[in-house]
């Protein structure tokens, strides 16, 4: 993997001892894991098993959920992304994050490509970064000619793309990607997993699924979260194939759903 | 079926709710008929019923309209937003909400003697134009804040999240997103909340308003005209003559108030289409 004659590159993301509580509900439970530069790493696991918070922690988006209490770290670059110099602003337009839900702005496509770049202060083209983003999703050969349409007019399918352009369009660093097929049909979910085998050459990529063989298709590494707590994390392949704990196993092999 | 009996009776209510709208319409134009001419629209208060016109009250209506209007709706509209989305959840903010919800319940005239004490006299706008206006918007308020916090609340969570996880700062969140999506809501709220308002007599007359005026008032620094307040002078007068110019003045200001309700429909309906 790495060149051992230099020292271990510092982790793109790493969560270090994290625990994040909701009220009394501890959604994520002594957490240590890190994200390597260039890797798309997949976290599987049961519902409610703490994919979708621990997603959320490596962009702040914790932040919005009322009665939130984190302990632990979260690096970003080795920087810790709670400290007091960070802008959250800042760590969400270099660590891009897609919903489980496409969630488009109800105007149009356009104006969903634009509203980070703006938000940020782009001064280029946007119409110039409207094509590039909307080609590397597959859309600009689609919709080159509706840029004016509402975006809630696409299928499901097309609006989850969208979501991921319009992320692509903050350059960002990581793409962290919540579940983005478990709403979509299966042809619809074929077009996202072939974008994020080409995304994977730009992006380092953080994928919650709950599809194992999702994760098998696309990730380098897997992470197996259940109850909050990480159960197993290593290439996705040993996981799958000679998994360590026996909680891993028996989730692979659909003992427990 | 219990439904049909429901859907039966709701027909039955809004046939009579219409019917009571149609008498009162027909009763007032009936009383107004005799005062009804253009220089009724024009002419200055007089003496004699056949005079009288509603001129300076018809001027000093839209007046107040203008300015309740834009002292309350940026004032509630910001402390909307504040509560909804800058205010720190705490038992203070709480404590504050509740405080707007009571005084949505205030009876109007105590607002009137409220006035008189903070605007007339505290801050020397004597019985202005001015002083009904910020009056008024302190009535319209309480309601124009509740109804806009719930349309801010109506605005689902994943738009904010999506917002907010393209960078966007909060006031971008709240400008770009947060108040395209709740501005229908927030005008139809404002525009019930404001509508009342137009048509109170009671706090008007705390304050100070003139029945009696022969020009039509220029600055909001001139005397309080309005026409509810005209409408209540000219209903106690005892020559029978001035019921039909109340009369007339009451059918002008249900006018005024259709159409300040259409202008507000008309407003709904662009920002919906903007929004779809």
């Amino acid at each position: 993997m790495s060149d051992p004659t230099t020292r271990p590159a510092v982790p793109v993301l790493a969560a270090e001892d994290l625990t994040v509580r909701f009220g009394r509900r501890t959604a994520l439970a002594n957490v240590t894991l890190s994200v390597p530069r260039g890797r798309v790493v997949s976290v599987i696991g049961p519902s409610a098993g703490g994919k979708t918070t621990l997603l959320r922690a490596f962009n702040r988006m914790n932040d919005f959920v009322p009665g939130v209490a984190t302990t632990g770290t979260v690096r970003f670059n080795g920087v810790d992304l709670h400290g007091d110099e960070v802008d959250p602003v800042e760590v969400r337009r270099r660590i891009g994050m897609v919903f489980q839900q496409a969630t488009l702005f109800p105007r149009s496509i356009f104006a969903n490509v634009a509203f980070g770049p703006r938000a940020s202060g782009y001064t280029g083209d946007l119409l110039e970064l409207a094509e590039e983003v909307l080609d590397a999703v597959g859309l600009w050969s689609e919709l080159a000619e509706d840029l004016d349409r509402p975006a809630l007019e696409l299928s499901a399918g097309q609006q989850q793309r969208l979501c991921i352009a319009r992320t692509l369009a903050l350059r960002p660093e990581v793409l962290l990607l919540d579940e983005p097929t478990s709403a979509l049909d299966p042809p619809a979910t074929a077009r996202i997993e072939s974008l994020i085998h080409s995304l994977r050459r730009d992006y380092t990529i953080v994928l919650a699924t709950h599809g194992r063989r999702q994760a098998a298709r696309l990730s380098d590494l897997t992470a197996y979260l259940a109850g909050g707590e990480l159960i197993e994390y290593g290439p996705t392949e040993t996981l799958f194939t000679t998994p360590r704990d026996r909680r891993t196993e028996s989730y692979l092999t659909g003992r427990i759903a | 079926m219990a439904r049909d009996r429901i859907g039966t009776a709701c027909g039955v209510a809004a046939a009579m709710v219409a019917a009571a709208f149609l008498i009162v319409a027909v009763v007032l134009v009936g009383k107004a008929w005799s005062a009804a001419d253009l220089g009724f629209l024009f002419d200055p208060s007089s003496r004699v019923a056949d005079r009288a016109g509603i001129g300076p009250a018809l001027a000093g209506t839209l007046w107040l309209a203008a300015l309740t209007i834009a002292v309350a709706f940026p004032v509630g509209v910001g402390t909307a937003v504040y509560l909804e989305e800058y205010a720190p959840r705490t038992g203070v903010t709480a404590a504050v909400g509740g405080a707007v919800e009571n005084l949505a319940g205030v009876p109007s005239v105590v607002y009137g003697v409220a006035g008189l004490a903070l605007f007339v006299r505290g801050m020397g706008m004597g019985p202005s134009l001015l002083a009904g206006g910020c009056t008024l918007a302190a009535l319209a308020l309480p309601t124009m804040i509740v109804t806009s916090r719930a349309a801010i609340r109506a605005v689902p969570r994943g738009l904010r999240e999506a917002a907010y996880s393209l960078g966007a700062t909060r006031w971008q969140v709240v400008r770009g997103q947060v108040l395209p999506a709740a501005a229908p809501g927030i005008v139809t709220g404002s525009c019930a909340a404001f509508t009342r308002t137009a048509g109170e007599a009671a706090p008007l007359l705390v304050l100070g308003a003139v029945s009696f005026m022969t020009f039509a008032p220029r600055s909001p620094a001139d005397p309080l005209a309005s026409l509810p307040t005209q409408v209540f002078a000219w209903s106690t007068r005892s020559q029978q003559d001035f019921a039909a110019v109340a009369a007339g003045a009451g059918v002008a200001l249900l006018l005024v108030l259709l159409v300040m309700n259409l202008v507000a429909r008309a407003v709904r309906r662009r920002l919906q289409g903007v929004s779809a």
